[in-house]
């Protein structure tokens, strides 16, 4: 099983907050997603048995929407917005120097430590701030080199830890 | 979040959803309420029926704040009256128009208002049961709505007797998962369900068959957060604010090259050059606007020539552009056109949903003759090309407006700024590269 026990509780859970046990479908690979850091083959079968789906349907939903990660993610992941407003204030600049500061070659893959994955995101809401990036479920605003260069250090000292 | 304001705060006459902002701890419930909050969904409750609610709402002349500007009145009205069962009220708080941040400002600020405001469209329609669909993104929003509905279960304003009245109110989050789509009403309902957010073909609307094939109301934040401000003064107060049809205000979040970004509360009739001139300080020291997108970067650019073009959406269809989703984007003489271009098309390329044809194929079309004129192998053709391709993607040929819009950024550049597509096309130049940096 590649899910906890907590974890199928949770998703056991979840429908009778809807109208419909479809729409439990995304707050389920959430709670996946939470606790493997990615959306394995496994877990989106496990979660369309918990919710009497097709394990096809439930891999074409995560497929469709960019929060869902197929794919391993580093445990600091850097989503920098690259869109017009932060573009034209210099986020594809930011978004270069935390690639080679993290040591990240190209967008969507981890660093050769495990620590880090950046990605370039459409807009997030937030343009008076811009440049902005989201980075640990937290919105970063006006970044400069120093300031991205500050969270790659201190991430660098937590290390693999929590 | 002890991050700066910027943009409008304070008591001015047009600061009607901003006038409180900036008021220490407003976002919870005690200091909402100390000053006037709740107040209305008490007296709505109590004394005015849904009827009354949604004549004020008319007279007020409110339009959609999410971008298609269509009269809020004129919405309810299509909510089915006599059908049996339940019904819902839908909160569009997926923003995601690129340029556009004012749903997120006020969510952080005030997320009360808003709740307010869902609670009294609820009670107008005759729905006991709202859902917010807010984009995954907004972790910060996203929490201040969790503490805020928390507050009012707490306090019964949720529950089975608001204010002791026998009007069930709930109000419950969902959280979106990355897809620019899901602004569209129809495909934030396919996502809401569980799906793929690709949208429907309509009829039915949602008013008549919505959320889980019920009649559903679908607004946005800004609109619903009027609602509060219209019950208390009455919509003839409101309507007195904004020019000719377009009434009240609106919030215009400015970014890009100024000076001042911020989310500004103008009333609707101010000039682009008092928003970006003024209000947000217009452009760096020794650089000049070029271009702008006067509502979000679906909204057909505007170069400098036309700053004094009025907000209110009568003017802007005279120009051939819109007032959209109130994202104003500007851009300076030191930044290229066609690159602009072409980072937008990426972004309708990479968030087209598939479903339609036009939209699926010509975004990514586009985004490689881009490509091609950009990496100096253009030539005349690639810009006929692009023409045939905005041809293609507008004029209702898609299901929803994300074609079009994509169509519209080639279009109005080239429009605009066709000189900078031949720079690049036949001669491999470009002229805002030779721009000298400012000092």
């Amino acid at each position: 099983m590649a899910l906890s026990t907590h974890a199928t509780d949770e998703i056991r859970a979840l429908p009778a907050r809807f109208p419909e046990i479809r729409s439990a479908v995304m707050p389920a690979l959430d709670i996946a997603q939470e606790e493997l850091g990615h959306l394995t083959p496994e877990a989106m079968s496990e979660v369309a048995e918990l919710l009497k789906l097709d394990p096809g349907y439930v891999e074409g939903v995560a497929t469709f929407y960019t929060l869902f990660h197929l794919q391993p993610i580093g445990k600091h992941h850097f989503s920098v917005c690259t869109n017009l407003s932060c573009a034209l204030r210099g986020a594809v600049e930011i978004c270069d120097h935390i690639k080679r500061r993290t040591g990240v070659e190209e967008f969507g893959e981890v660093s050769a430590d495990g620590l880090f994955s950046v990605e370039e995101v459409e807009c997030l809401g937030a343009c008076e701030y811009a440049p902005m990036m989201r980075y640990q479920h937290r919105y970063h605003y006006d970044l400069t080199t120093q300031k991205v260069d500050a969270l790659i250090d201190r991430a660098r000292e937590e290390g693999h830890g929590d | 979040m002890a991050t700066e304001l910027r943009g409008s705060h304070g008591p001015e006459r047009h600061h009607l959803l901003t006038g409180l902002f900036g008021t220490p701890d407003l976002h919870k419930l005690e200091v909402y309420r100390r000053h006037g909050g709740y107040e209305m969904l008490q007296r709505a409750l109590g004394s005015l029926t849904p009827e009354q609610i949604h004549a004020e709402v008319k007279t007020s002349g409110l339009r959609g704040r999410g971008g298609a500007g269509f009269s809020t009145g004129t919405k309810w009205g299509f909510i089915p009256k006599d059908v049996p069962g339940p019904r819902y009220v839908v909160v569009n708080a997926d923003e995601s128009e690129p340029g556009t941040a004012k749903d997120r400002y006020l969510m952080e600020n005030s997320p009360h208002m808003l709740l307010e405001g869902i609670c009294l469209a609820c009670y107008a329609i005759g729905a006991h049961q709202a859902w917010i669909y807010i984009r995954g993104e907004y972790d910060g929003p996203y929490q201040r709505l969790v503490d805020a509905i928390a507050e009012l279960r707490a306090a019964g304003i949720l529950g089975g007797q608001p204010f002791g009245c026998d009007y069930e109110l709930d109000i419950q989050l969902y959280r979106g998962h990355g897809a620019y789509i899901c602004g569209e009403e129809t495909a934030l309902l396919e996502s809401l369900e569980g799906k793929r957010a690709q949208p429907r073909s309509r009829p039915p609307f949602p008013a008549v068959k919505g959320a889980w094939g019920r009649p559903t109301l679908l607004n946005n934040v800004e609109t619903l957060a009027n609602l509060p401000w219209i019950v208390r003064h009455g919509g003839a107060e409101y309507a007195k604010f904004g020019l000719g049809s377009a009434k009240g205000t609106r919030l215009l979040t400015v970014s890009g090259d100024v000076r001042r970004p911020g989310v500004y509360e103008v009333e609707i009739g101010v000039s682009f050059r008092h928003v970006i001139m003024e209000l947000a300080g217009g452009p760096p020291e020794g650089r000049r606007v070029k271009v702008f997108w006067p509502g979000g970067s679906s909204a057909q650019v505007l170069p400098e020539s036309m700053l004094d073009t009025s907000t209110d959406p009568d003017a802007l269809a005279r120009v051939g552009s819109m007032g959209g989703s109130g994202g104003v984007i500007v851009m300076d003489d030191s930044h290229c056109v066609v690159k602009a271009a072409y980072r937008l098309l990426r972004f309708y390329a990479h968030e087209s949903c598939g479903k339609c044809t036009p939209c699926r194929v010509g975004g990514n079309w586009a985004v490689r003759t881009f490509e091609r004129i950009l990496s100096g192998q253009g030539s005349e053709i690639d810009l006929q090309i692009l023409d045939r391709i905005q041809q293609s993607l507008q004029y209702g040929r898609c299901l929803c407006g994300l074609g079009d819009s994509a169509g519209w950024v080639i279009m109005s550049t080239m429009q605009h700024f066709r000189n900078e597509y031949e720079e690049h096309a036949l001669r491999n130049e470009c002229s805002a590269e030779r721009v000298p940096a400012h000092a």
